[in-house]
């Protein structure tokens, strides 16, 4: 084999008392698409931010001649430009001292017509939706013509057809000659389109694979050391209707349509569909924080659009947001702060005017253990946890307020396979107890697995209701596709 | 941890001083100033006697309210700049509310006090409810309040809060029962230094340990998520830019009460725009702030004798001033460069 276009050689790289990465070696190679997988925390952003550059390794050795290109798992993207603007940010053609805008708008054309990629040139980036902000991201990287590109987390946030369209552009790229690396924790994924794996644990290489001889079970149990734990069993409850929506409307484009559905205390209904078909507004409407037209009724109360999103928590609605970073997190602040962020309103927490440091402390360390939150310092910020451990507080936090309804906007986006067990098994577990829990997922397999109920949304409308015994998965994908 | 914590700030500091002087020397040896001279005469004219260590504490109480109050704004992510025209109008009711309102010391100081406090956060709480109400940006509201409260300051104390015994620009003297009773005799510093250390303790609880703090901060942290999480976003941003607003006018009732004994249109060189540097290098941490106030006291006090002891031209203090804040500005920058 030729020599590889990029080599990581003993790499250690520390921050603060964690050793991130512990002596790692890694070879990408021409043509190759790389899976890199790990547990949060194992340190593979750490690697990829190395191999990039962006971070300088305490010890070891980086050796390329390649241009590099990084897709970063949370866009860097200027929101209020354009797409070629952001494209060809600080590499603009210029006639004279101007910009050329002819020539850089058909350079993006092109670029994107090259690669397969379906982007207007002129959308302004705020206004797209995340699968093609996404696009706009890797053409910046594209457009730099790079013999490496890494990928950290691509397919974090994108609708299942989204992810076939972005794989085609990958395969036709490595076909070409790049080295692809893919931090990920989708293994269906690694098995579909990688030719390598690298498994990472705690800071080190724990397994090597290629592809074609490995399976996604193999891969998960090299991730977590062991056999994953199975999900908690499945109680049986006695249903009573807790939410009642009639006719319920939200959002202006892309938004909810005459949604009429109930979700019964013990059951998780899941809704499945392609994201931005209306679930965000459902999530945010029954959160209380857009306008609505149409009834909802928790325990037969009714719940107007002019009910705050206070009066709602204080009633026992709790909603996982879409966004942890910016809906439901205080990234500056500590774990336990965090934890009491919603709670602050009611006892323990609240005493008067005063905050209950003892009771804030007691609930962050309940969050902690109850879904084995690291590191476990109830004091550490938020800001400095990998993205599953920040799930966990997002997930704990909303469980440990004890909720009558639970809306749960993918709760496992982002997380590896361990973290997202961990929470599947507290939703049942948190069903088993009697809470209504709505589970709004891109993912089916998560729906199937967990959901009492499956609503079916595509256009903004419900267009399918099955029941767990009898849910046909083919009929599932074909509803959510706009079919009949 | 705490004590890790420490150990880098004391560090910093101590980086941010080695800049201070380093730089500071620079500056005054291209001016043809000996450094040692320079330096000599700020800390002289800071601390050389009873009363100018007493005076730099009163530069230091006059930023302190207005920092303080910014930094309350500021915690809940509103830039309020408004402090200046609070603390003026502040300033004005105090100085008509004495005059009007003689009676016992204890009586007229509160009443005085509590007027300023009422005029800055009414001024402080008109941008808090165009924010509220209409979304109105609080950066050019209290920008506009600002020029609108001195006007409206000299309007009223020529026109018809007049007092035929008063000079233009000003109201009287007040009566010596609502002066603010000095701490040190022969001296301006006043028990107004107690009243704002007392407010730094009580801000730093409000912060820390209430349910009002703790959305306040929600509010400027995470905006959306806060909203989420119940805080009622319109109602913080009222609240804030009134208290902010209240605590920098209390801050003008101190000046009139302590330092001028009436009021006077030129009662504030500025000290509310400089507060906003003041909360920033105190990292809007009350305790911080206080200490931050006390640095700019000193440069307040020993720049004047820098200037009239080393006749080290005011270009180079101005370059030292600017230096002391780029010094600790640069520790939050680099703070901020760590942790991200």
């Amino acid at each position: 084999m030729s020599e590889p276009l990029l080599a990581l050689r003993g790499i250690r790289k520390r921050f603060g008392t964690v050793q991130a990465l512990d002596g790692v070696d890694l070879d990408l190679n021409a043509g190759e698409i790389h899976a890199l997988v790990g547990e949060n925390g194992a340190g593979k952003s750490t690697l990829a931010a190395i191999a990039f550059g962006a971070e300088i390794p305490d010890e070891g050795r980086l050796e390329t001649k390649a241009v590099v290109g990084l897709v970063h798992q949370h866009f860097q993207l200027v929101d209020r430009l354009n797409v070629w603007e952001n494209v060809l940010l600080g590499r603009e053609p210029k006639r004279g001292w101007r910009i050329d805008r002819v020539a850089a708008r058909e350079r993006v054309r092109a670029l994107a017509t090259g690669h397969g990629l379906d982007v207007d040139p002129d959308a302004i980036v705020e206004t797209l939706p995340i699968g093609v902000q996404q696009r706009v991201e890797l053409l910046r990287e594209l457009e730099r013509a790079p013999g490496v590109l890494l990928l950290d987390e691509p397919t974090a946030a994108l609708a299942p057809t989204e992810i076939a369209s972005f794989f085609r552009t990958i395969t036709a790229l490595a076909r070409s000659g790049t080295a692809v690396l893919i931090v990920t924790h989708k293994l269906q994924e690694v098995i579909d389109y990688s030719t390598r794996v690298t498994v990472m644990r705690s800071g080190r290489v724990v397994a090597r694979y290629v592809t074609t001889a490995t399976s996604t079970g193999e891969i998960a149990r090299a991730m977590v050391g062991g056999e994953l734990p199975p999900l908690a069993e499945r109680a049986p409850t006695t249903p009573a209707t807790r939410l009642r929506a009639r006719n319920l409307s939200a959002g202006s484009s892309g938004g909810l349509v005459d949604g009429t559905f109930e979700v019964r205390a013990g059951e998780i209904v899941g809704v499945a569909g392609v994201e931005g078909n209306g679930q965000s507004a459902l999530a945010d409407a029954l959160a209380g924080v857009i306008s609505y037209t149409g009834t909802i009724e928790l325990d037969g109360v009714p719940l107007t659009a002019a009910v705050t999103p206070a009066a709602r928590l204080a009633s026992g609605v709790r909603v996982i947001p879409q966004d942890r970073r910016t809906e439901a997190l205080v990234l500056g602040w500590s774990i336990a702060e965090n934890v009491a962020l919603g709670r602050h309103q009611t006892a323990p927490i609240r005493r008067g005017s005063i905050l209950d440091r003892a009771a804030v402390l007691a609930a962050a360390k309940d969050v902690i253990e109850r879904f084995g939150v690291r590191p476990s310092d109830p004091q550490t910020a938020v800001a400095a946890l990998s993205g599953g451990n920040q799930q966990k507080i997002v997930v704990g936090r909303a469980l440990g307020a004890q909720p009558k309804l639970l809306v749960a906007y993918q709760p496992t986006r982002g997380i590896d396979v361990g973290a997202a067990a961990l929470v599947r098994s507290r939703l049942i577990e948190a069903r088993n107890a009697g809470v209504a829990v709505l589970l709004i997922s891109f993912e089916l397999d998560e729906i199937f697995a967990l959901a009492d109920r499956v609503l079916v949304m595509s256009g903004g409308r419900f267009v399918g209701t099955f029941d767990r015994a009898t849910v046909d998965r083919g009929r599932v994908g074909a509803l959510m596709a706009g079919g009949r | 941890m705490a004590t890790f914590f420490r150990l880098r700030i004391v560090r910093d500091l101590g980086i941010a001083l080695i800049v201070v002087f380093g730089a500071g020397s620079i500056a005054m040896l291209l001016a043809h100033v000996s450094p040692v001279d320079g330096f000599y005469a700020l800390f002289d004219g800071a601390f050389g006697t009873t009363s100018e260590f007493a005076e730099t504490l009163v530069s230091a109480t006059a930023l302190l309210f207005p920092a303080l109050g910014v930094a309350l704004a500021f915690r809940a992510g509103l830039f309020n700049i408004g402090a200046e025209g609070q603390l003026v109008l502040g300033g004005l009711a105090a100085g008509v509310t004495g005059v009007l309102l003689p009676g016992p010391p204890v009586v007229s100081i509160v009443a005085t006090l509590l007027a300023g406090a009422l005029a800055g956060g009414l001024w402080g709480g008109i941008a808090g409810f165009l924010k509220s109400r209409f979304g109105a940006n609080e950066v050019i509201a209290t920008l506009m309040l600002n020029v609108i409260a001195g006007l409206l300051a000299t309007y009223a104390v020529d026109g018809p809060l007049h007092f035929a015994s008063a000079n233009e620009g000003e109201t009287p003297l007040l009566a010596k029962t609502a002066w603010l009773p000095a701490i040190v005799p022969d001296t301006r510093l006043t028990i107004s230094i107690v009243i704002a250390l007392l407010l730094a303790l009580v801000l730093w609880f409000a912060f820390n340990r209430t349910v009002f703090g703790f959305e306040l901060r929600a509010a400027g942290g995470a905006p959306e998520a806060a909203r989420r999480a119940g805080v009622d976003l319109r109602r913080i941003a009222l609240q804030a830019m009134t208290y902010s607003g209240a605590i920098a006018g209390l801050g003008g009732a101190t000046l009139v009460t302590g330092v001028l004994h009436r009021f006077n249109t030129g009662l504030s060189p500025g000290y509310g725009f400089v507060a906003i540097a003041v909360a920033l290098v105190g990292n809007l941490e009350p305790v911080w702030i206080a200490v931050a106030a006390f640095a700019f006291g000193i440069l307040q006090n020993g720049a004047l004798s820098m200037q009239a002891e080393a006749s080290v031209p005011r270009d180079v203090v101005n370059v030292i001033e600017g230096l002391v804040i780029i010094a600790l500005a640069g520790r939050r920058y680099i703070a901020a460069q760590r942790t991200t």
